[in-house]
């Protein structure tokens, strides 16, 4: 049980530090509004896959972590990424037996709810980003769940 | 670990629960306190040291990338790329030649005026690492931070006029906010008239807008905008622009004018941190006697070197040179002194 843990909080880490590399990797200003918030959709593929190895502390750290990096005001990635996090560990044995076009409407709905606390936060301390551009991102990252899953589960499964 | 993993399996949905209200609570905890104290700085900044390894991670590869194609490219280009620089160089050391007789003309007159707003004291240059923030707002991230004393605020140029301000300081890097954020602002003055208002980004690299001119103002395209220096934040007197675009609508009491910021904020890889003059008129005792009324701020600015209090001082003497306040009355004697001292010291 214990090698158990050990064994998914490696592939775990590392596809965790990879999108957070990606989130900040120079992209030419078109792609950028276009960016999916790779971190996020990591960290919904593991609360879905294995709730008891990370969840919520993954899920509270990456956001930690987004907030230091886009220089945003600290705590406001997290609180978005815990809530939402919770909301896909609440998810998961249904989500496990979905179609594949249901999960990628159930992850657009939960990176929705994301966009939106993190809009939320954006205007209650005072410099909202009311750019359209934003609501894209959640469209993208909805479409790309499935090379995700695809990815990390050969990952993780070897 | 062990812990949560016990709630995990006892009772699933409670343990969810639970620690889901719990880390919310901390999240907003920290929202509430980093935007209303400021006590999250030193925090901040040391989360940031443990960010820059990935910051550098993602940057050095384009780096890596530059520096190669630099190595590798031909002597053709690079005596191409010599020559080009050696005209300009000429043409700058040209331009050079009578600033040095107009930087004293100019001390000598604002010494007159007792006014010391926006001359730089030093510069630092720093690099634009190769990582985005956050797409919908413009900032850059600069490898220069707190242990080479960059401060919030402090002013940003790059090689063609006004780049930004520093918005936020960690211990090895800074975030600059450019003139072009959508939430900056900056006070200019159209060069050819000296007329004053203000610059505001419009989140558009390419452009910032003047919304505060009446429809009636002066102002034509092609006019140069430089820093007016009112408000202390930015020196005065750098490009920050040249007007693109008016249009006058007769049934409106604003015009609208479009700016083409001078900076390159979209390709600039080095920039300049300045700080500003703690006090220009340093030859002069009798104009440190006048402005021992700001002795208290501009003492420890001389005593830091680079300074935070300076825009305290910069304001009121701004503020004393309308009309309308008393101060003036009880300040004029001691500058109508000055003037003496300071030509018989520039002769």
């Amino acid at each position: 049980m214990m090698r158990d843990t050990r064994i998914r909080r490696l592939p775990m880490a590392l596809s965790a530090l990879v999108a957070l590399a990606l989130a900040v990797l120079p992209l030419p200003s078109v792609l950028e509004t276009l960016r999916p918030d790779f971190l996020v959709l990591v960290v919904f593929y593991w609360s879905i896959e294995s709730p008891r190895a990370g969840g919520l502390t993954l899920a509270f750290m990456a956001g930690l972590a987004l907030d230091v990096i886009q220089g945003v005001v600290l705590g406001q990635h997290a609180l978005a990424l815990t809530l939402m996090a919770a909301w896909a560990t609440h998810l998961r044995l249904r989500l496990r037996v979905f179609s594949i076009l249901s999960q990628c409407l159930t992850i657009f709905a939960l990176l929705t709810g994301y966009q939106f606390i993190l809009f939320w936060v954006d205007g209650a301390t005072g410099n909202p980003v009311t750019a359209f551009g934003r609501w894209l991102a959640p469209v993208i990252g909805a479409f790309l769940w499935p090379l995700l899953v695809g990815t990390l589960s050969r990952l993780h499964e070897r | 670990m062990v812990a949560f993993r016990n709630t995990d399996t006892s009772g699933r949905t409670t343990g969810l629960l639970l620690r889901c209200v719990l880390y919310s609570l901390v999240a907003l905890a920290l929202i509430i306190v980093d935007k209303r104290y400021d006590h999250l700085g030193r925090i901040r900044r040391m989360l940031s040291i443990v960010a820059y390894p990935v910051q550098i991670a993602v940057a050095s590869p384009f780096e890596g990338w530059d520096w190669f194609r630099e190595s590798v490219s031909s002597r053709g280009a690079l005596r191409a790329d010599k020559a080009k620089l050696e005209a300009e160089l000429r043409l700058a050391q040209f331009r050079l030649q009578r600033y040095e007789a107009l930087e004293a003309e100019s001390q000598r007159l604002r010494a007159l005026r007792n006014s010391t707003a926006g001359l730089t004291n030093r510069f630092v240059i720093g690099d634009v690492m190769d990582v985005d923030l956050d797409a919908f707002r413009e900032r850059v991230l600069v490898d220069k931070g707190a242990q080479d004393g960059v401060f919030v605020g402090q002013a940003v140029l790059d090689a063609g006029g006004v780049f930004g301000q520093v918005a936020r300081v960690g211990q090895l890097t800074a975030e600059v906010i450019l003139v072009s954020d959508a939430t900056h602002a900056i006070p200019v003055q159209i060069n050819r008239n000296g007329l004053r208002t203000i610059a505001v980004g419009t989140g558009d690299m390419g452009r910032l807008k003047l919304p505060y001119l009446s429809t009636s103002a002066d102002v034509v395209v092609g006019d140069l905008l430089v820093t007016s220096g009112l408000g202390g934040g930015f020196p005065a007197g750098y490009p920050v622009g040249t007007v693109a675009e008016v249009k006058r609508d007769p049934a409106q009491s604003l015009a609208d004018v479009d700016v083409k910021p001078a900076a390159a904020l979209d390709r600039s890889r080095e920039l300049m941190f300045v700080w500003l003059k703690p006090q220009a008129t340093t030859p002069v005792p009798a104009a440190a006697a006048t402005s021992a009324t700001s002795a208290t701020s501009a003492a420890p600015a001389a005593s830091a070197g680079h300074v935070a209090p300076m825009p305290a001082p910069a304001q009121s003497q701004s503020a004393a040179a309308m009309p309308t306040k008393t101060p003036p009355p009880a300040k004029n004697p001691p500058p109508a002194k000055t003037p003496p001292p300071a030509g018989a010291n520039d002769e």
